[in-house]
């Protein structure tokens, strides 16, 4: 009688299941979330993550290995690619204070933390990668609310920069040191060589993707669902590359982007073609990082401690926004907004985090323990306090019920 | 509220606005960024002024009193200038065109003024719609009788400036098969179309009264006639034109219809009457849907003739008085261009058909309106 094993065909397997549910649920969930509260999608799919995480869900592990960390990095590199293309170089020539505005803001917030974090008694290698996780706003999470609130407007691209801008030094510092702290004992000279093989490593796999793809478009249209197919395809080979060559991917695929951007003029048209593709890989991200940001091991102390981090970042954001703003051309108002909308952190700051816990066992758990807490957090507390921003911006398409009142929303 | 006093202006002084889209330099689609250039703006002394329009993506740029097509150019590169450094502040674009090619009306944003909310709440999407850009050329009348003259002389010039200015062929994404669609958006709006042939001011006033008791109308502003007085400037207005991509080409319109002005104020070739217009809708459509290859009907005779040479033999016949205007250089560019079939609508398809991409024909069009295209 083999009528059963005849019936149960091989198939993808159970963690396969676990996932399409969770994202079922996910989906669902952040749905309902902004039907009902007019709150992004993204606090949805969090708090889905997060009850999964705190259930024990077992479908990815920490640090982030295997399938989890490719997802992650290549869902990262998509929405990556996409905000470098945003970023034009010659726009820095014209307003030079918005630079300044994200250096300024990435540097006070990595100082700030470092300084929070030694306060606090904690060892300067802890204190170090904590800052560098701070530093990385979440240009998927304010990728989602931007689209689910249909946001144009100066305070959405001025955010939209800094936080992709924030993204590329956390990546670059976070993948440099890292190399630093995995070759202790080899040297300046080593040390060194290892920090520029691995950004080497990024820089090369970003130039061929940008290359790659600048080719294509020679004969392909922007527009076209097959150029986004093709685009899809070359950042997840560029992102399984670099992982085996020992280069951040999510880096490659930024600066890809970026250097695409800067060779052809001719505007980026696929985003919107992008569509379905992207968006699922973004809430995949999304759901993903809640789930492992709420496996840590939660205490006092380290509740303290996060606090502690965000509230420090909070405040040197507002300062670094605040400093660069004169001269930029955005009024004090926006500034403020602009600020509120840098406030999200997810599944960048999770992976420079994953970075140092894989590189050294003796701080990894001190900093996972701080740094996945902070994460969780501030990926619903940060969605929900950039959607005020943009909405109080008016840049939103429509008003948002509970900051107007129902009435008013419902007028043409 | 009665009819408004017809101000005194200087005969044949020239005054031009022009709507101007704005646009991000991401994808070239609309951006809602007027409340942030005039921020910008308001820091630069400048001729003229920049105001608000309808929706967040729009702007509207105004000369002060010219004297001829020279002044113009002239005050519009110095507000262009200033556009061109702002929007490169804010990485934005700004471009001509009568239509932006693929904009969806749904998206975008009425202007906060409580006027515009006003007209929001009146006529509903037909505002979204409204985001289409429009020239108008303001000419000075010695007294309201003569601008209602002129007025209605000029009616039969309407197809020539739609003709030559047309530069709105797409809508949506789509090409209308229009040289000019912009109009078509302007033609839902109750009070458009064109004024009452009323020759004197006298007459016009007690209309407009009995209008006003209606309760439709309360200002001249609710009027979107092709051409409309303006008592408040001492003008009739222009309407019909589109913006066009570049300030050289606005300026060269304006030169066109002050010579033509000039021409009608100098010779009186003939009495206004209501048959003018027998054929004036259908005038109209013509240019708007053809251009320069429109037919043209003539209103005294009845006779059809192509658009083209009916342009070329007017701008030969004002040529003296387009060189009293000092607009000669203006009507040998728009003779040129008529000679060579080419209008700014041409252009845009032509640049569709090379780039199949819409996007990026927005791009070079707001590269040609900072004069680097």
């Amino acid at each position: 009688m083999n009528l059963w094993t005849q019936w149960l065909r091989p198939s993808a397997g159970f963690p396969t299941v676990q996932w399409s549910l969770l994202l079922a649920a996910a989906t669902l969930t952040g749905h309902l979330v902004q039907r009902h509260s007019g709150l992004p999608k993204v606090v949805g799919y969090t708090l889905v993550g997060a009850i999964a995480g705190f259930l024990g869900f077992g479908g990815v592990g920490w640090p982030l290995q295997g399938v989890g960390l490719f997802l992650v990095e290549l869902g990262v590199a998509v929405v990556l690619f996409e905000a470098g293309g945003r970023i034009p170089l010659r726009w820095f020539g014209h307003n030079p204070m918005v630079l300044v505005q994200s250096v300024a803001e990435s540097a006070l917030t990595w100082f700030a933390v470092y300084q929070t974090m030694l306060w606090l008694d904690l060892p300067a290698a802890v204190a170090s990668p904590l800052a560098l996780v701070a530093m990385a706003a979440s240009p998927a999470v304010l990728g989602r609310v931007v689209a689910d609130t249909r946001a144009a407007g100066l305070v959405t691209e001025r955010a939209i920069v800094l936080v992709t801008l924030s993204s590329l030094y956390a990546l670059t510092l976070g993948c440099a040191q890292a190399e630093l702290i995995r070759h202790p004992d080899a040297g300046w000279i080593g040390a060194a060589g290892a920090v520029l093989l691995a950004l080497g490593v990024s820089v090369a796999i970003g130039l061929l993707l940008a290359l790659a793809l600048r080719l294509a478009l020679r004969v392909m249209s922007p527009a076209s669902e097959n150029t986004a197919i093709l685009l899809l395809a070359l950042i997840a080979a560029g992102t399984a590359i670099a992982a085996h060559l020992g280069g951040s991917a999510p880096l490659a695929a930024l600066l890809g982007g970026i250097l695409l951007r800067q060779s052809q003029p001719r505007p980026w048209a696929w985003p919107r073609q992008l569509g379905a593709a992207s968006s699922l890989l973004t809430m995949l991200i999304l759901v993903l990082v809640a789930t492992v940001a709420a496996q840590a091991e939660w205490s006092g102390p380290v509740a303290g401690a996060a606090l502690a981090l965000i509230a420090a970042r909070l405040l040197a954001k507002a300062v670094g926004v605040g400093l660069g703003n004169v001269g930029s051309g955005a009024s004090w108002r926006q500034a403020l907004c602009v600020n509120c909308a840098l406030m999200p952190m997810s599944a960048i700051s999770l992976l420079v985090a994953s970075q140092f816990v894989v590189a050294s066992a003796a701080t990894g758990h001190l900093i996972a323990g701080i740094a996945l807490p902070a994460i969780l957090l501030m990926e619903v507390l940060g969605a929900v306090i950039a959607t005020i921003a943009i909405h109080r911006a008016g840049e939103s398409a429509k008003p948002w019920s509970l900051l107007v009142g129902k009435s008013e929303q419902e007028q043409p | 509220m009665s009819c408004e006093t017809f101000h005194h202006s200087e005969a044949l002084t020239l005054g031009v606005e022009l709507e101007l889209q704005l646009l991000n330099t991401h994808d070239y689609d609309l951006a809602p960024y007027a409340e942030d250039m005039l921020r910008l703006l308001c820091k630069i002394p400048l001729p003229g002024s920049v105001t608000p329009e309808i929706t967040r993506s729009m702007i509207e740029i105004s000369t002060g009193v010219c004297r001829n097509s020279g002044e113009v150019l002239g005050q519009l590169r110095q507000i262009r200038d200033a556009l061109v450094k702002c929007a490169d502040k804010l990485n934005i674009a700004v471009a001509g065109g009568g239509t932006h090619p693929f904009q969806q009306w749904h998206e975008r944003r009425i202007c906060g003024r409580p006027r515009f909310q006003d007209l929001s709440q009146l006529y509903g999407y037909l505002c979204k719609q409204f985001t289409v850009f429009g020239q108008h050329v303001h000419i000075g009348c010695p007294d309201a009788d003569a601008a209602l003259l002129m007025l209605h002389r000029m009616s039969r010039y309407i197809p020539h400036f739609i003709a030559l200015s047309a530069s709105s062929p797409y809508v949506q994404g789509q090409d209308t098969a229009f040289d000019s669609a912009r109009l078509n958006s302007v033609s839902a709006f109750p009070m458009s179309g064109r004024a009452p042939c009323l020759l004197t001011w006298d007459e016009f006033s007690a209309w407009f009264d009995k209008m006003a008791r209606t309760g439709v109308v309360n200002s001249m502003k609710d009027f979107y006639w092709d051409i409309r007085p303006k008592p408040e400037y001492g003008t009739i207005e222009i309407r019909v034109f589109d913006t066009p991509l570049s300030i050289e080409r606005a300026a060269a319109l304006a030169g066109y219809a002050q010579s033509l002005a000039a021409y009608l104020l100098a010779e009186q070739p003939f009495t206004p009457s209501e048959d003018d217009y027998l054929a004036y809708t259908y005038n109209r459509f013509q240019a708007c849907r053809f251009g320069l290859d429109a037919i043209y009907v003539d209103p005294a005779s009845g006779s059809h003739i192509p658009l083209r040479d009916h342009i070329l033999q007017t701008l030969e016949h004002i040529a003296p008085h387009a060189a009293s205007c000092g607009a000669t250089d203006a009507l040998n560019m728009l003779r040129g261009e008529t000679e060579a079939n080419q209008n700014d609508a041409r252009w845009l398809r032509e640049r569709q058909r090379e780039e199949q991409l819409l996007a990026e024909v927005s791009r070079q069009a707001a590269l040609r309106f900072r004069g680097a295209g």
